[in-house]
């Protein structure tokens, strides 16, 4: 299987950068004011929040626009990967029925368009971490390592999602919920480990994953300090394992896609 | 003997796992609908030598398509297995596959790469598809405000152009208005003639297969009815049908 997967990477790679390129260039095109839409979205929640939390509920994170900015890039970013993947089969029909491709490919195309919207959304950080004078470190280096592991853990989430997508039809409302929560238990606007009361909140840092991202990436952008190197680790090989099976999973079941819808 | 470009040994498709399911049906305990098997293609074995035309004709639910969407790989074979000596394959049907969004430039691109070609190869025979498909400006406009004959001139044309080993044909030699049909039969006829391309084409229209075909397969409910002979196999399917 190891042998297919480098072979259909090799032939199918290309293809999935131009397919994200046309997209992003689609999206653009219809209203020249969508790629703007790209960055005023989170940059108008990022007001909301800090006016919510910041102001009505008193959070006292420094920097705190720049917190909840790198929360709500990186959410979005796993949101967006998530909720897409379920009905990526039957949202791709026009082509899947066509001609033969490896299923994940459809998913990492998706990685692609919403990974450049994420890079767009840091852009912006790098230029409030301007704007805030935030002292940098070298610790801002862990930036990538920290953007890989939430890669691969959007990927294997989303295969995953996509095979059980195609047989389950209300898998999408189950979903919505089970992310809302996610979203609540992940910090995106504050402080998981202070504000969830001792020991949960330290508990919920180690095991949610996106929290943990979360705050490895502020830790190391804005506090310069070094993220907990050995549950990255722990997170990597997490998320690995999670591609691996899901792709196997994909592989063992991509023919029947088509059948069921 | 000329060598072997598909070999399909007993061949069996079937729609069962077809059923999907509903988290929200299993909690309530509703009908628990059992998933009906189909079975589309039977125990079908046949063999296309390298630069064959192969026919297909049956009635309507007789296996036809799925034959040809399990050849392209599209389905897996339930059981049996199909051997295309790494020949490329690509189908040709009615109804494809274009991402609505996208421009008509874009969308030659993307089906080319997934058919095998490379970027380059593609972007080279761009203007030769562009100019076949008779688009002229409306291939930098999304596909979706194509009309519909637009839209198959367009699948023609880079099936055509982009040509792959194998190819399978299924129901699309009349395509757009009378002169755009002339045109791609005679385009079809050139193609077919090429002694290393196989195909195979599935059509109700019985001059056409005539015209076109070295031997006929005849599918009556997934299975080999007859296959032999162009004119022997076509006038018994005219004789069951009429």
């Amino acid at each position: 299987m190891f042998r297919r997967f480098i072979r259909d990477m090799r032939k199918y790679y290309r293809y999935s950068i131009v397919a994200a390129r046309s997209e992003l260039r689609a999206e653009v095109a219809n209203s020249y004011l969508n790629w703007l839409w790209w960055v005023l979205e989170p940059f108008c929640f990022m007001l909301i929040y800090t006016f919510m939390f910041g102001y009505v509920f008193g959070a006292k994170e420094p920097y705190f626009p720049v917190f909840i900015f790198i929360g709500i890039s990186m959410w979005d970013f796993f949101n967006r990967m998530v909720k897409n993947s379920v009905k990526i089969v039957k949202n791709n029909k026009a082509i899947v029925s066509k001609v033969y491709l490896p299923k994940y490919i459809l998913v990492l195309t998706k990685l692609w368009v919403n990974g450049f919207k994420m890079i767009i959304s840091f852009a912006i950080v790098i230029v409030m971490m301007a704007a805030y004078r935030v002292p940098v470190t070298w610790n801002v280096l862990y930036f990538v390592p920290v953007l890989a592991v939430l890669m691969l853990l959007s990927f294997g989430c989303s295969c995953w999602l996509m095979h059980y997508g195609v047989f389950v039809e209300d898998l999408s409302n189950v979903l919505d919920i089970v992310l809302r929560i996610l979203f609540y238990l992940t910090g995106v606007f504050y402080n998981v480990r202070k504000r969830i009361p001792a020991p949960y909140g330290a508990v919920l840092t180690k095991y949610n994953p996106i929290a943990f991202l979360l705050e490895s990436m502020r830790n190391s952008l804005l506090y310069g300090q070094t993220p907990h190197r050995k549950l990255m680790l722990g997170w990597l090989a997490v998320s690995l394992i999670l591609c691996w099976t899901g792709i196997r999973k994909v592989y063992r079941n991509e023919n029947s896609y088509v059948k069921a819808i | 003997m000329k060598e072997t470009a598909i070999e399909v040994r007993d061949l069996c498709v079937s729609y069962r796992k077809l059923k999907s399911y509903s988290i929200k049906k299993n909690l309530l305990h509703l009908k628990h609908e059992k998933g009906d098997m189909f079975e589309a293609v039977k125990h079908v074995s046949f063999q296309v030598p390298k630069g064959n035309i192969l026919g297909i004709v049956g009635k309507n639910g007789s296996g036809k398509s799925t034959l040809l969407n399990a050849i392209a790989g599209i389905f897996a074979p339930d059981s049996g297995e199909i051997d295309l000596k790494g020949n490329s394959v690509s189908l040709l049907s009615i109804g494809v596959g274009f991402q609505r969004e996208l421009s008509g430039r874009e969308n030659v691109l993307l089906s080319g790469m997934l058919l095998g070609f490379s970027e380059r190869d593609v972007r080279e025979r761009m203007d030769e598809i562009i100019e076949f498909a008779e688009l002229e400006n409306f291939i930098d406009a999304p596909v979706r405000t194509y009309s519909k004959g637009m839209y198959s001139r367009l699948a023609f044309s880079i099936a055509v152009t982009l040509e792959t080993d194998i190819m399978l044909v299924d129901e699309v030699l009349s395509v757009g208005d009378a002169k755009f049909k002339k045109k791609s039969l005679k385009k079809m006829k050139q193609l077919i003639a090429d002694d290393d391309r196989t195909v195979l084409i599935v059509s109700h229209s019985s001059e056409t297969l005539a015209e076109l075909c070295d031997k006929i397969l005849w599918l009556h409910n997934g299975e080999v009815r007859m296959l032999g002979d162009t004119q022997e196999v076509l006038q018994a399917y005219e004789e069951y049908i009429g």
